[in-house]
């Protein structure tokens, strides 16, 4: 084996390597990376857990008594809406469907159509509920990629965490980008669309860019508003997703 | 927890979906203690923590229509305060990038103490100042990755959930916080630690917690 990488040594302190025995055969006979082991074991004992400042039993009710205040009007799940939004309504509704299909089968050559789009419809809610909260979700996790490369010191950056960072979220981006063309969100698709351009700069481009290299990229950044337009997407998407459902007419 | 408690907690939790107030009192009062442990852990800072905490809790009232009741409330809303850590870090990072007065290179430039043992070092409180600032010198994210690797004892798999991320931005995360941690504290080793190679974190966790040893990792 060759001498160990930092990262093994660092996945090896943690056990995350399942306790390799080839990583510990080699600790045992090769000072170099032993040493290399001891100095890295030094450093991880200095950094102990802060005390914890105590809270006594009241704690929680300080707690409760601050943020009561700020919470605002409880905005039900969509599914509570439309089971909730009176479901002897729907009881009857869908007992009117049943009977006028039912009625018109055995009257009219064909089924009426017009009552099925009532029930289609409920489930294509749901399912753009699902779509709208996994997109908002995600575009929060982009935000916050973009926001550390916007941030990251100029002096000394290293993006190989937000580069590995976005490379994961390239693949979902691209699938939430034809999901959303395909449903004619063209809104949704535009902004998935230069987020998707963004998240390719930062995985492209350099691990350990110059000062010039970085700046240049955060410029580019800026310049399309890249990051206030996915929190103005993520906040538009996340209200769309609270709303309650409209009622729909049943007849 | 007992089946009862299990029950009532999901009869709290359908009350507090449907915007029952005292229902979502009762969750604070469950959780809070926890909450404020962990945002305190993350940040290492007890008014970001306070903060963390009610800003979580501000969230999860905000969110709990997205809450699926099989999945566990505690886990739940553990992810929201590690995110909510996350961006207090960041936004403390911008303050502190824009006042602070004394840099890395000075903070570890000061002379180590010696004559002493690494568990005694590490109690002393300059090294604990040296230690709080090299955290705080860590990016947010990997700051959060390595409380949570490092204290929390989470795994590399679990700290990708709880933050949202990928697990190889999460490892990455937790290397660059270790590397960075010992560029930092390099100069405050004093004497070698005497360990077997191949040594694993909870063995000297275990040493640790043997009567006669200081140090809580």
């Amino acid at each position: 084996m060759t001498h160990c990488t930092e990262e093994q040594l660092i996945l090896h302190y943690y056990g995350e390597d399942g306790g390799r025995p080839d990583v510990e055969r080699h600790l045992a006979a090769c000072a170099e990376c032993a040493a290399e082991y001891r100095a890295m074991f030094e450093t991880l004992q200095l950094v102990v857990a802060p005390a914890v400042p105590e809270r006594d039993d009241s704690y929680a009710l300080d707690v409760w008594t601050r943020i009561r205040t700020r919470l605002p009007e409880q905005a039900a799940p969509w599914w509570h809406v439309w089971l909730g939004w009176d479901r002897v309504a729907v009881a009857v509704a869908v007992a009117t469907v049943v009977v006028a299909a039912f009625v018109g089968g055995r009257v009219w050559p064909r089924p009426v159509p017009a009552t099925v789009p009532a029930l289609s419809s409920i489930d294509a809610e749901a399912g753009e509920r699902v779509r709208l909260a996994a997109i908002s979700d995600h575009l929060e996790r982009s935000e916050r990629v973009l926001l550390d490369v916007v941030n990251a010191d100029g002096d000394s950056v290293d993006l190989s965490t937000e580069q590995a960072w976005a490379a994961d979220l390239l693949d979902s981006n691209r699938l939430y980008r034809t999901t959303a063309s395909q449903a004619e969100d063209a809104l949704v698709a535009g902004v998935l669309d230069e987020l998707e351009r963004g998240l390719l700069e930062v995985v492209h481009g350099p691990s350990t860019p110059t000062p010039a290299e970085f700046e240049a990229v955060r410029t580019r950044l800026d310049a399309d508003a890249l990051l206030f337009k996915v929190r103005v997407l993520a906040d538009e998407l996340h209200e769309r997703e609270i709303a309650p459902v409209q009622p729909r007419k049943t007849t | 927890m007992t089946r009862m408690d299990a029950t009532e907690a999901s009869a709290i939790l359908a009350s507090a979906r449907q915007g029952d107030g005292d229902a979502f009192r009762v969750l604070v009062e469950r959780h809070g203690r926890a909450v404020f442990r962990l945002a305190f852990r993350m940040t290492g800072n007890e008014q970001d923590a306070e903060d963390v905490v009610q800003e979580s809790f501000f969230r999860a009232y905000r969110q709990l229509g997205r809450f699926e009741s099989r999945a566990n409330f505690g886990t739940w809303l553990y992810r929201i305060v590690a995110n909510c850590s996350v961006d207090m870090m960041r936004a403390r990072q911008s303050r502190h990038d824009q006042s602070r007065g004394q840099s890395l290179d000075e903070v570890a430039s000061l002379p180590a103490s010696t004559g002493h043992g690494p568990e005694r070092l590490a109690e002393s409180a300059q090294i604990a100042t040296q230690v709080t600032e090299a955290l705080r010198e860590l990016s947010a994210l990997e700051r959060a990755a390595f409380t949570l690797r490092h204290h929390e004892g989470r795994s590399i798999q679990e700290i990708s959930q709880l933050l949202g991320i990928g697990t190889s931005a999460a490892k990455h995360s937790v290397f660059r916080a270790v590397k960075k941690l010992r560029v930092t504290l390099a100069p405050l080793h004093t004497q070698p630690v005497r360990l077997e190679p191949g040594t694993t974190v909870d063995q000297v966790r275990s040493k640790a917690d043997a009567p006669g040893q200081a140090g809580e990792p």
